[in-house]
Order: structure tokens, then C-alpha cells, then sequence
């Protein structure tokens, strides 16, 4: 009996004790309370909320490109709703989007409270940078909805407050920062955050010592596409075999602004989010509102002339981009003339034929405003519709023409649901009543036999019909 | 190292064992009642010894009674099998050099039968509150099918089994009683002899993505290549109660595998041969031109050989096969090429100690089509969805309107785009279990088992800058390769202990369990490289990532049966389990389960009654408690870093949760078992009653928190309905069979609670479009999408974004079976079917976004709109999913043993049609749906959508079996 209770004891304890070494896991992840204080921690963060900037302008840039006139998303792919447009609270995107910019200020707010703290290498620059970055959410929470938490869980606040906040953290930034560069670039985000505030003076203050300083100033946020973090608006304006977005065919020339050559993962193109035509178009706008016309003309011809056309361009082969979706109708020969709307007359040269060779590609800015065009205006409204149109033409794939367009983003079903501070108001979307629906500002008709586009709605037109109206071309308030 | 004290103690242990002396035998032949045949395969136990063997071909056994002290006057001889009644023989000492001669009777109810799977160790049905689905070898011999899932298509009465892809080797969704979960998958785990092995049905979080992402599309199933060589019987237990003894991990079920590890006396070989065609299953296809442009004829081939024998003290099995199936895509898209090879053996190392093990090794090589989501190009995706509008040079999508020259293009364009895909996956699998049966008393059992079962999956994708510039891309060539390896180890100790005093029985066991699953996958991916160069090393870039997961689960049982007068019975039991994926603050989580089991007609005055119309009658009543435990390191609060722009980065990672713990499912099961008509009828209901507690759902925070979703358990989800099984041996003579048998199960599935936290999706696409939706008030996964309100002239006037446009959850499903045999001949046919469920046709609604039909959709809307709005009215396109799939047809004559001479000891040959029939509500396969989960590897899903995913083929097979 000994034996067998032996063979019992036996078989029992190899098993508990194979048991207990088996039992041990270890989590190959790091938690947050071990990552305080570790050497570089607040570089590395730093580097982590350059990543999630760029992820950020993923959702804002190409959904904000198709919420406007300046693209129709002619595939399955991306939203389909944006272009009408229909913008739902429950709506995927609208949540992605307000979550990317939640996570950027989120990233800000600890890297500031916790993480530089505890890191003794944390350098002035590091903090000044996240204040910017930080800053930037901020701007971007202001210019795209019309109020949004500032904290987690928090109260929806005013695009009023959002833009304090920005320039809060941005006058941080400027206190701390020593490079000369990086202040004009806090400088100008500043211009544009009193611009949007419908700050006059200082927008004017801020914007004039860019335009006098570093009018070629330019600000990129950079790509990595082969650590995941491709420039999603040019998947969809080049990369896709499906040619997924399509510029409304007066600004076709300006398309694409992002392209790859060979290996797309390797070249990823950077999205400006700070230029220096960015001062100019404050200051042209401002003297307009001031009644300035013919200051206002001066700065326009002096941002063709000292930065437009500086800026570098490319040749690409754009030969996939054949327009083929749910519009198969695109004009793709250069010999098609463009009316902007029914009225407008026909400009020629809008059009790129993308089979005959390599195309021109404007990589910061490009315009189809001409200096005789500008000295041409004799009204305010004529001069307005100029800047409205280079507006348009300069800030082309960079996120900014539904904000000038005075649409704005609703607060996302899923905060609603988690936060109890979302009231019924928030959650609508703001698309002002002079904008066409049922795809209205990506519409045209074709005349093929006439070679010529007519352009359903001109939005410029429209903007400059209603430009007292709320939430559109601040400076003339 | 870690094995380093079982390995020394298990040696020791046998190095002291002594050895066995010179022993008695005792033979005989068993056969059926009624036909008078052999009954190969039954299992011969001398009671309350290790002492056992099985019958051969012939009906014959030998067993070696062991030497013993002092022979007792008489032994006790166990003949049981499964499907036959239980036989127990006294055969007196005197008697022991006669031939025995035993007559087995089939027995539908299966009162008697000794089950394992959720019990420790064996018990009888009688004794138990719950039901357990016993298949035998002799069920599936004939069923020409290479995967479990699919054996087991209408097999087991209350479990769904639909091949949601269709495509080589894809996953599956198992559906049994409802959906306890909206956070793990439905499949059961699956046990191989003991031994926890990978049973992950749905893609891995580090895989190819030739579907466009992880939830969109085909992806390798690991229940595709589980071997099916050698099996003896499959046992199948319901999460709950049945499964309380698995603790945290098996709320959806436990199937176990039991292989062979023996056979009768001298050497018994077989060998086998299906050959066969497969076609397409193109009932779904809209346009009549599709089955041309993407599919052909292929061709299926499998041989197998095994061979098996031994004594009572030793036994030997081993089966192996070779399968090809070139599937039924142009260009061998599909082909599927599988090895199987698996051995058993049991040893006797002495009298109470029986050595048991079985190994398989098995490697799988199969090629995937694009489909579904990828974009880009995909076949069904280009010719049923309408996107050939779109793609490469556009073409007019109305394919079937298409004049001879432009239809001549596009199959061009297809065969290059077809030819030009080299995507697949190649597993490597081996597993063992080493089994230890102890048995030092007469009613005291001990078992120790280990086992390891280790899974390779390498999978491929390449996109060539030839496939590139074909569809007009202009990226360069790529080449993608995953790896996941999964190690699964088991290890556990169980005791069991009977004893009767007076009128009462009692089985008493007890155990210890511990699993380590580690899954460890790697992405390695190389960007810029030569057509034709298949290792990532010749690519300009090359990027890696990696994910890995490891959990250890441990946990203690006790279980108590007692046993009044052999007819009331009591069971009790309790599991404890820690696991490592629980959170700080969680200690020990119990599953505590009751039951009773009463056999009315074991009572007096029942047997007074007339018993040939009511033979058996058993009610039953069980409570019990099963889990599902979280996701590895889930609980913890981390941080993500990445690199980027030449560095690190660091960002938030996953919240944490130091209350994680497992989501708990209560059941509540009673239910009646009748055998009638002298056991000609058996039949079956229960009604049960599932609460799943603490259900984890993966919520998503505000987008104002930054945070990423979080895992929490606030989700109460319910499941209740009925469940009806019948068999019916109709005719039973000499020359005839026939059996019937069919069942039909009812659920009711809803989401009581979902603790505040906002709905989410299982798949799908996005809120606007279709998404299949968890939300409170409804059941689990239900199609949500845009409703259309229509003026009365049939123009759209508005539409109600997200609203419920059906379940996806049938609410009745079963099957039915069949059994005919005349003489020699046997027919056999199998179905399946249900009702109750809902289906969203993507590929119809795309049809109408791309212009290449507007059909269902009213004319007017169409003529005012266009396709504009044709998101705003996704109901015209939720189709009922109701079908009746026949699985199986088959034919089967066994050739009369006096035809084969003396080389040959049987041969039988045989046709089968797989999938030959489908009657279905809807205009789309129900089956061939979206089958992933959003939520990421091994996640909830209940299908629901069709978007561009293949039928499973139809294959036509004749077979050859002999043995010698």
C-alpha cells in the first residue's frame, strides 16, 4: 500500500510543481507607471504625439477634403456621406475623427502634467513642442467643430474657448522656444488661431511678422509608411488603383499634391499644416475687411509673386488617374474648358491630360489666379472671390476648405454615450443653409462634343454672397 | 526546463513498477442482435481491473486476465460501444476456456453509455443531469469530408456548424444554444485525448490580408487541420452545467476527441482511395457569366492506409492520408493539399498501471483567393459586386449584357488577374497526449495526463508588380508573410473513487487542471521586390511586427455523484480557477453546478408496465456555471510604442483593468429522454435557460478620453429555448435498416444589459453602411443599417439611420438524417437547415452602387436619384437566411466477405455528393458571409453579411476501403 500511495505522492507532486513553473506568465508590455521617469521618456512621447499629429490629419484631411467642393470621393472606399453632405453623429468617421483630435490633446495634456515632470532630460524645446502640439489639437477642435471637450469627459466648450486654449499653449510654446524657426512657426499658428477667433489685431500682428520674416515659412508633418502611418489623402488622391477621390475639375491641375514614386511605403509625402501663404491670406483678407482693396490686391499679388511661385513643383506620371467610379464622366483632356458655374465663363488650362506625358505637380501651393486677374477686381466682392478662390487653391488637400465653407463636425454618438456633458445640440452637424446639398458642391455636367464642364455651383461665389454669414471669412466681421 | 519534474517523475514511476506474470485468457465473439454481423471495435474490460481489448473485424476478442493472488470464483466481463447497449457477462472460472459468445443490441438512448468529456473521469449517462452527443468512428467512416467542422454537420442534434467561407481551410461559426458571448468566439474549445489544442476560428491578429481586413473575409480556421485519421469516437458537452468541471473556459462548449490506440489480436490493415470532382456551388451567382470568369471543374484525391492490433496488454493504431483538392477556382486558386498521420498505442506496465498515447503530426498547404473587402481586386468582388465598372481598364459591370468581343476582355483581365495571385497558408501541426492510468484499488482510478499540441501556420501573400500594374496600381511589388505558432500544454490529474453502500452509490472525483496556451505571431514584410523572389530578404524594405499572447489557467474540481437505488441520482461539483488574464484584484473564480437525474422507468411499478411502447424515461434538471475568460495581458494599463520617423514613439496603450475577469454563463437546463417502442424511438427535449453575467464587452470610451477601447465585464446576455431530438429505427431485420433522425432547436438570444456602455460591432462595415451591431434590447449581432422611407410614388422621401434591419441569429435550426440499408448496400444522406435569421446581400446593394443592376430597388427612386441613395435603404436588401442544406449523399456497398478470398478481409466502395443540395430563402448564400470578428483574434461573430465570399464547393466522390 506504501508503494502505491508512494506512486500517488509521486505523480500528484511532479505534476503541482511542473503545475506552478507553468503558471508563471510575464507580460511582454510595458505599463504606464514603469515608463515614468525612464530615460528619454519625454523625447519619446514627444516623438509619439508627432505620430498620432500625423494620424490625426489622416481623418481630419481627407475627411474635411470631401465634406467641400474640393473633392468627390468617386469609390467604396472612405465615406460616402461626407460629399452629399450628410454628417451624422453616429457616423464612423465623425467619432474617428473627434477621437484622433481627443487622443492628440489627451497626449498633450499627460505629457505635460506627468511625463515631462518626471523626466530630467526634458529640455525647454521638448516642452515647447508639446505645448504646440498640443495647441494645435486645440486649433484643430475650434476650426472643425463648433465645441468640443477640452478634457476627458468633460464639459463641450465653444470653439471661442477651444482657440483660448490653442493660444494659450501656443504663447507657451513661443516662452520656451529659442529657435528662431520654430517660433515663426508658433508665430503664424497663432496668427491663425486669432484669425479664426475673428481677432483682427492680433491676427494681423501675428500674420504680418510671418509675411515680413519668414514668408516662405513652411511647416510639414511628416509620414512613415513603412512603421503603418501612410499619408491616407495620398492613398486616395494617387496610390489607390482605384483612383478613390476626384477634384471638382476646376482644380484638377492641383491634383495631386502627394504622390509616390516606386516604393510607396518609403515615400510618404508630408502634409503642410503651417505655410507662410497662410500670413498672406490673413493679411489680404484683413485689409479687405478693413476696406483696403487695394492693400488687399498688393498682398495677393505679393504671395504669387514672392511665394506661390517659389514654391517647388514636381513632374509625376499621373497616368492611373482615370476618373473611373461611381462618376465615370470626369473630363481627362486638356482641351476641356472649365466654367466654375453656369455663369462664369470658360477658362481653359484647368484640365491636365494625365495620358500625354508627366503632369505638374504643385507640392506646397499653386493657383490659377493671375496677377492680372487680381488687378483686374475692382470690387470688394470681385477681390473677396480672388482670395476665397486661392484660399481654395492653396490650402488643396490640406484639410482647410470646409472650415472656410462655415460646415463644422458634430460631437460623436459615442462621447454622448459616454459622456453625460453632450447635450442634443452638440450633436448636430453645422452646414450652413447656403450650401448645396444632395452632392451639389461636386456636381458638373459634361459636354463632351463642346469640350466643356460646367460646374453646378460656384462655391467662392456663394461664399462671397454670404460673407457676413456665421462661422466663414472672420476678418470681415 | 519546465517539464524538467514530470518528465523525472513519470520515469520514476515507471522504473518501479513490477512486472506482470504469467496470465489466463479468455475469448470470444460478439455480434449484433439482429443482423447477426460481427461487431468490430467493442471494448472488452474485465471489471475493476485495467485489463481490456477490443473486438476484431470479426467479432472476435482475446483478453489476458491478469495473474492474480487468488483467482476468484468468477470474473465480470464488460462489453460496452458505442450505439449498443451495455453488456456485462459473469463468466465462471470453470468456464474461462469456452468460447464466450456475446449478443449486443443497438441502443438509441444510450442510457448506459460511459462518457468522459466534462465528467473527470468516466461516468455513465444514467448518472448524469446533462447530455452529452457521443459520435462513433463508425458514424463518420463514410462521410469523405477533411475537416472536423464539416464532419460534423448534422451530427450532433443542438450544434450548427456553417463553413462560412467556403474557400480552403477558412473558419467556421459553431452555433449551440444561441450566443453566450459578444466577446469570444462561439466555437467550442476541442480536447484531442485530454489535451486543450488550438481551436481558433477566426483570423489571427497578425495575418494575411487578402480580404481587407480582419473581420472582411476568408481566413485559415485551425479546426481545418485538426487530423481526423484514427479517431475512435467525438463527444460534444453544451456550455453550462456539462462544462462546469472546464471552469473559465468553456462556456461555448467542450468537443473532445478520442483517438483509437488499438486493435484486436494480429495486424489489421486498411486502405482507401476517394477520387472525385468538385464544382462550383453557383446557385448564388447573379450573373450567368461569373461561373465562367472565375470558376472550373477540379479535381479531389485522397488515399489513406492505417493499420492496427494487439493484446490486452499492448495495442498498436496508426492511420495516415494524403488529400489534394484543387478546388474549384480558375488557376487553382483554391487547391488545398493536406498529410494526416496520426498513431496510438496503450501499454500495460503492470496490473493497475495502462500507459496511453497518441501522436499526430499533419501539415496542410492551401492557396486563398482574394475576396470580400481587399479592394484593389477581387474576383466576386469585380464580377458579382458591379466593380468591374472600376477596376484595371473599366468595364461595363452588366456582364451578362456584354457583347462576345467586350465579354472576351474581361476574361482576359480576370484569367491575369486571377493567375497573377500567389496568396496561401502552410501549417505544421503536432500533437500528443501521454496518458497514466492508475488504478492501485479495485474502485479507486487515477489518470495523469500531459499533452502539448503545437501549430505552425505560415502564411503568404504576394502581390506581384505584375498583379500591380494589371489592376492599374502603381505601387510596387510586395511580399507578406505570417507566421503565428501556438504551443497549447495541458496538464491534469484526476481521481475518482465508487463506492456503494446499501441502496447507494457514490462516484466521487477530484482533479487538478492547468493549460498554457502561448501564441506567438510575427509579420514580416518586404516592400520593392523582384516578382518571383519569395523570401523577404531580396526585398528593398522589409518591416516585422510582432504579437504575442500567453495565458496559464489553473484550477481544482470536485465532483460528487450520488446514486440512490440506481435510478435517483444527485450530482455536485465545483471548479476553482486562477488565470493569469485576470485582473489584480480577482482571486479564485468558482463554478459551482447542481443536478439531479431521475430514471423513472427504473422504478418497480414502471417495469410492471407494457414495456415495448415506453422502455426508458429519464427527466433531468441542472444549474450550473461555466466561464470565458478575458483577453491575455488585457488587464494590465500599458503603453504602445511604435516606431516612426526614424525613432521611438510612445502613446497610450490599452486602459487596463484590475476587475477583469471571466464573463460567467448560469445555466439552467431540465429535460426528459424517452426510449419507446421496445428502443426503436428515442427521444430527447430539454429546455434551457443561459444568463451570461459580467459578459466582457469591449467598449469604446469617449473620444475625448484618448483612450483606446476597454475591455469591461457589464454585459448581461440571455439565451433560452428548446431543444428536440429523435431517432427512429424504423425497420430493423436481417437485410434491412432504416434509421431516421432529425432534431430541432429553438433560441431566443437578447442583450438584457450592456452596462450603459455604447452599441458596438462584431463586423461589418461602417454605421452608415451595414454593420452587425451588439445593442441592448436586442440579440446579439443584429444587421443595423440605413431604413428607407418611401413617398407613395416609390421615390426615397427620407431614411432612419442605424436601425435594426433583422438578426443574424436563426432562431431554429437542426438536421435531419437518414440511414438505409438493404443487404450490402447502405444509403446515407444528411441535412441541415434553419430558420428565424437575417441576412444583409452587400453584394446586391453594390450591384446597385456600381450600376450593374437596380434590382429590388423601386423604379421611380431610380429614375428620380439614380443610385445615389443607395445606402439610405438598406432593407431592400436583408434577405431572409433560411435554407435546408442537404450535407451529404452517399451511397456504400460492402462487397461479401466470401468475394474477396483470403487476402482480403473486407472492401467496400461507395459515392458520395458533398453539398449536393440547398433550398434557401435568400438570393445569396447564407453561409458564405463575412465571418470574422472586428474585435480581433478569436472575437464574437454571427455572420450576417455577403460580401463577396465563395460558396463552399459541391464534390462528387467514390471511394474505395478495403482492409486485409
Amino acid at each position: 500500500m506504501f508503494h502505491k500511495i508512494g506512486y500517488i505522492i509521486g505523480m500528484a507532486t511532479a505534476l503541482t510543481f511542473t503545475g506552478c513553473q507553468l503558471k508563471e506568465v510575464v507580460n511582454p508590455n510595458i505599463t504606464d507607471e514603469s515608463y515614468l521617469g525612464t530615460t528619454q521618456s519625454a523625447q519619446i512621447w514627444l516623438n509619439g504625439m508627432y505620430r498620432q499629429l500625423a494620424l490625426t490629419l489622416n481623418e481630419v484631411v481627407t475627411d474635411a477634403e470631401i465634406t467641400s467642393d474640393n473633392y468627390y470621393n468617386n469609390s467604396s472606399l472612405s465615406n460616402k456621406v461626407f460629399d452629399i453632405p450628410t454628417i451624422l453623429y453616429s457616423d464612423l468617421d465623425v467619432d474617428n475623427m473627434q477621437r484622433a483630435i481627443g487622443k492628440l490633446r489627451e497626449m498633450g495634456d499627460y505629457g505635460i502634467a506627468k511625463i515631462i515632470p518626471a523626466d530630467k532630460e526634458a529640455t525647454a524645446h521638448i516642452k515647447a513642442e508639446m505645448a504646440f502640439v498640443t495647441g494645435y489639437a486645440c486649433l484643430l477642435s475650434g476650426e472643425l467643430y463648433k465645441g468640443l471637450p477640452l478634457t476627458a469627459n468633460g464639459p463641450v466648450v465653444p470653439s471661442a474657448d477651444l482657440f483660448a486654449k490653442a493660444i494659450q499653449h501656443f504663447k507657451s510654446a513661443l516662452a520656451l522656444q529659442t529657435d528662431a524657426t520654430r517660433k515663426n512657426y508658433y508665430t503664424l499658428a497663432l496668427a491663425r488661431t486669432y484669425y479664426n477667433l475673428g481677432d483682427k489685431v492680433n491676427a494681423v500682428l501675428y500674420a504680418d511678422a510671418i509675411m515680413k520674416t519668414a514668408p516662405l515659412l513652411l511647416l510639414n508633418v511628416k509620414f512613415d509608411g513603412v512603421n503603418g502611418v501612410s499619408n491616407t489623402m495620398q492613398t486616395y488622391t494617387f496610390s489607390s488603383s482605384t483612383n478613390t477621390y476626384a477634384p471638382l475639375p476646376r482644380l484638377d491641375f492641383l491634383d495631386p499634391k502627394y504622390y509616390h514614386v516606386g516604393n510607396m511605403a518609403t515615400d510618404q509625402k508630408p502634409i503642410a499644416i503651417l505655410k507662410g501663404e497662410e500670413a498672406y491670406l490673413i493679411m489680404a483678407e484683413a485689409a479687405i475687411g478693413s476696406g483696403n482693396l487695394a492693400g488687399a490686391k498688393t498682398i495677393l499679388k505679393n504671395l504669387i509673386q514672392e511665394v506661390v511661385s517659389k514654391r517647388p513643383l514636381a513632374s509625376v506620371n499621373g497616368s492611373l488617374a482615370k476618373r473611373k467610379g461611381n462618376r465615370s464622366d470626369y473630363p481627362l483632356l486638356a482641351t476641356v474648358a472649365v466654367k466654375a458655374d453656369p455663369q462664369a465663363p470658360a477658362r481653359n488650362g484647368l484640365i491636365l491630360d494625365r495620358q500625354a506625358g508627366n503632369i505638374t505637380v504643385y507640392t506646397v501651393s499653386g493657383t490659377s489666379v493671375q496677377a492680372a486677374n487680381i488687378d483686374a477686381a475692382a470690387t470688394e466682392d470681385e477681390v473677396l472671390y480672388l482670395l476665397c478662390l486661392m484660399r481654395q487653391e492653396i490650402f488643396m488637400s490640406e484639410g482647410r476648405r470646409m472650415t472656410d465653407l462655415g460646415i463644422r463636425f458634430p460631437v460623436s454618438q459615442v462621447e454622448m454615450q459616454n459622456n453625460p456633458h453632450v447635450g442634443a445640440a452638440d450633436i448636430v452637424a453645422v452646414i450652413p443653409a447656403y450650401i448645396p446639398l444632395q452632392l451639389g458642391m461636386d456636381d458638373f455636367i459634361y459636354d463632351k462634343a463642346n469640350g466643356l464642364v460646367t460646374i453646378k455651383n460656384d462655391l467662392n461665389k456663394i461664399l462671397v454672397q454670404n460673407k457676413k454669414a456665421v462661422g466663414v471669412l472672420p476678418m470681415l466681421k | 526546463m519546465k517539464c524538467r519534474f514530470l518528465v523525472t517523475g513519470l520515469l520514476c514511476f515507471f522504473l518501479s513498477l513490477q512486472q506482470a506474470t504469467a496470465q489466463q485468457k479468455i475469448q470470444g465473439n460478439v455480434v449484433d442482435n439482429v443482423r447477426k454481423t460481427a461487431l468490430q471495435g467493442v471494448s472488452v474490460q474485465l471489471v475493476g481491473t485495467q485489463a481490456g481489448t477490443i473486438t476484431d473485424l470479426n467479432g472476435h476478442f482475446t483478453l489476458q486476465l491478469p495473474a492474480m493472488k487468488k483467482m476468484p470464483e468468477s470474473v465480470v466481463l464488460f462489453f460496452s460501444m458505442v450505439g449498443y447497449a451495455n453488456v456485462e457477462k459473469t463468466v465462471p472460472l470453470a468456464a474461462l476456456n469456452e468460447a464466450l459468445q456475446v449478443v449486443m443490441r443497438e441502443d438509441l438512448l444510450k442510457l448506459d453509455e460511459v462518457v468522459v468529456t466534462g465528467q473527470g473521469l468516466n461516468v455513465s449517462k444514467r448518472r448524469l443531469s446533462t447530455n452529452v452527443t457521443t459520435i462513433s468512428a463508425n458514424q463518420l467512416k463514410n462521410l469523405p469530408v477533411s475537416r472536423i467542422d464539416q464532419l460534423l454537420q448534422s451530427q450532433i442534434p443542438n450544434a450548427q456548424f456553417k463553413l462560412s467561407g467556403g474557400q480552403a481551410g477558412a473558419t467556421s461559426i459553431v452555433q449551440t444554444r444561441g450566443f453566450n458571448s459578444a466577446f469570444s468566439n462561439s466555437t467550442p474549445i476541442v480536447y484531442v485525448d485530454g489535451v486543450r489544442i488550438d481551436n481558433l476560428n477566426t483570423a489571427p491578429g497578425l495575418g494575411m490580408n487578402i480580404s481587407g481586413g480582419i473581420s472582411q473575409g476568408a481566413s485559415t480556421s485551425a479546426l481545418s487541420d485538426i487530423p481526423l485519421e484514427n479517431i475512435e469516437k467525438i463527444e460534444f458537452i453544451n456550455g453550462g452545467a456539462a462544462t462546469t468541471l472546464y471552469g473559465s473556459d468553456a462556456a461555448n462548449g467542450v468537443l473532445q476527441i478520442f483517438t483509437k490506440k488499438g486493435g484486436a489480436s494480429k495486424a489489421n490493415f486498411t486502405a482507401g482511395a476517394d477520387v472525385g470532382v468538385e464544382t462550383a456551388t453557383n446557385d448564388y451567382l447573379f450573373f450567368k457569366r461569373t461561373r465562367d470568369l472565375l470558376f472550373k471543374t477540379g479535381m479531389y484525391n485522397k488515399y489513406s492506409v492505417g493499420v492496427d492490433g494487439g493484446t490486452s496488454d499492448f495495442g498498436f493504431s496508426m492511420g495516415a492520408s494524403y488529400s489534394k483538392s484543387s478546388g474549384v477556382l480558375i488557376h487553382n486558386q483554391n487547391q488545398i493539399e493536406k498529410f494526416d498521420f496520426r498513431t496510438g498505442f496503450h501499454a500495460k506496465l503492470s496490473d493497475a498501471v495502462k500507459y496511453e498515447a497518441s501522436f499526430s503530426y499533419n501539415t496542410q498547404n492551401l492557396k486563398r483567393a482574394r475576396n470580400a473587402n481587399v479592394g484593389g481586386y477581387a474576383g466576386l468582388w469585380f464580377a458579382e459586386d458591379g466593380a468591374s465598372k472600376i477596376i484595371g481598364p473599366g468595364f461595363n459591370p452588366k456582364l451578362d449584357s456584354l457583347n462576345d468581343a467586350d465579354y472576351a476582355r474581361v476574361k482576359s483581365f480576370v484569367d491575369s488577374a486571377e493567375m497573377l495571385q500567389n496568396n496561401g497558408s502552410v501549417v505544421n501541426r503536432f500533437q500528443t497526449s501521454q496518458t497514466i492510468r492508475y488504478q492501485p484499488i479495485k474502485n479507486l482510478l487515477i489518470k495523469g495526463t500531459f499533452g502539448v499540441d503545437y501549430r505552425a501556420q505560415t502564411e503568404q501573400s504576394v502581390v506581384s508588380l505584375a498583379f500591380n500594374r494589371h489592376i492599374r496600381s502603381n505601387n510596387v511589388g510586395s511580399l507578406s508573410k505570417y507566421d503565428r505558432n501556438y504551443l497549447g500544454i495541458t496538464l491534469e490529474l484526476t481521481g475518482q473513487y465508487d463506492y456503494k453502500f446499501r441502496d447507494f452509490s457514490f462516484l466521487t472525483t477530484a482533479g487538478m487542471q492547468l493549460f498554457r496556451n502561448k501564441d506567438e505571431q510575427i509579420a514580416y514584410i518586404g516592400q520593392d521586390i523582384r516578382d518571383g523572389a519569395l523570401t523577404i530578404g531580396q526585398a528593398a524594405t522589409k518591416t516585422s511586427n510582432e504579437r504575442f499572447s500567453d495565458v496559464a489557467n489553473y484550477g481544482i474540481f470536485l465532483q460528487e455523484n450520488v446514486g440512490y437505488k440506481n435510478r435517483y441520482f444527485l450530482d455536485l461539483g465545483i471548479r476553482g480557477d486562477g488565470n493569469s488574464a485576470f485582473g489584480k484584484s480577482i482571486g479564485t473564480q468558482y463554478y459551482p453546478k447542481i443536478g439531479v437525474s431521475y430514471i423513472v422507468s427504473s422504478e418497480p411499478y414502471f417495469k410492471q408496465w407494457k414495456q415495448d411502447v415506453i422502455n426508458s424515461v429519464k427527466l433531468r434538471a441542472n444549474y450550473g456555471v461555466a466561464g470565458i475568460f478575458p483577453t491575455p495581458f488585457a488587464n494590465d494599463r500599458t503603453i504602445q510604442f511604435n516606431g516612426f520617423d526614424g525613432g521611438q514613439s510612445a502613446s497610450f496603450g490599452q486602459p487596463g483593468n484590475i476587475s477583469l475577469k471571466p464573463e460567467k454563463s448560469y445555466s439552467k437546463e431540465i429535460g426528459l429522454d424517452l426510449g419507446l417502442m421496445n428502443d426503436k424511438i428515442s427521444f430527447t427535449v430539454s429546455y434551457f435557460n443561459n444568463t451570461t453575467r459580467d459578459a466582457l464587452f469591449v467598449v469604446p470610451p469617449a473620444p475625448s478620453s484618448g483612450q483606446a477601447n476597454l475591455l469591461k465585464n457589464i454585459g448581461v446576455i440571455t439565451n433560452k429555448g428548446w431543444e428536440f431530438a429523435t431517432q427512429i429505427a424504423i425497420l430493423e431485420q436481417k437485410d434491412w435498416d432504416l434509421r431516421v433522425r432529425a432534431s430541432a432547436n429553438t433560441v431566443e438570444n437578447n442583450v438584457e444589459s450592456t452596462g450603459d456602455a455604447p452599441s458596438f460591432a462584431l463586423n461589418g462595415l461602417s454605421s452608415r453602411t451595414i454593420q452587425i451591431v451588439v445593442k441592448q434590447g436586442y440579440p446579439v449581432g443584429y444587421i443595423s443599417g440605413n431604413l428607407g422611407v418611401f413617398n407613395p410614388d416609390g421615390t426615397l422621401n427620407s431614411y432612419i439611420p442605424q436601425t435594426f434591419l433583422g438578426s443574424t441569429i436563426p432562431t431554429l435550426t437542426g438536421s435531419f438524417g437518414l440511414n438505409l440499408r438493404y443487404k450490402n448496400l447502405s444509403f446515407f444522406a444528411n441535412a441541415d437547415y434553419q430558420k428565424g435569421g437575417y441576412l444583409d446581400n452587400w453584394d446586391k446593394q453594390f450591384r446597385v452602387n456600381y450600376g450593374a443592376s437596380t434590382e429590388g430597388v423601386p423604379a421611380a427612386e431610380i429614375a428620380k436619384n439614380g443610385a445615389s441613395n443607395w445606402l439610405n435603404y438598406s432593407q431592400l436588401f436583408v434577405e431572409k437566411s433560411d435554407f435546408l442544406k442537404v450535407r451529404t449523399i452517399g451511397l456504400v456497398y460492402a462487397f461479401n466477405k466470401q468475394w474477396l478470398g483470403k487476402t482480403f478481409k473486407a472492401a467496400s466502395i461507395g459515392f458520395t455528393a458533398v453539398n449536393p443540395f440547398n433550398f434557401t430563402a435568400s438570393a445569396s448564400d447564407p453561409e458564405a458571409v463575412m465571418p470574422g470578428g472586428a474585435q480581433g483574434q478569436g472575437s464574437a461573430t454571427t455572420g450576417g453579411l455577403n460580401y463577396a465570399n465563395y460558396s463552399a464547393p459541391r464534390q462528387f466522390i467514390a471511394s474505395l476501403k478495403i482492409n486485409f
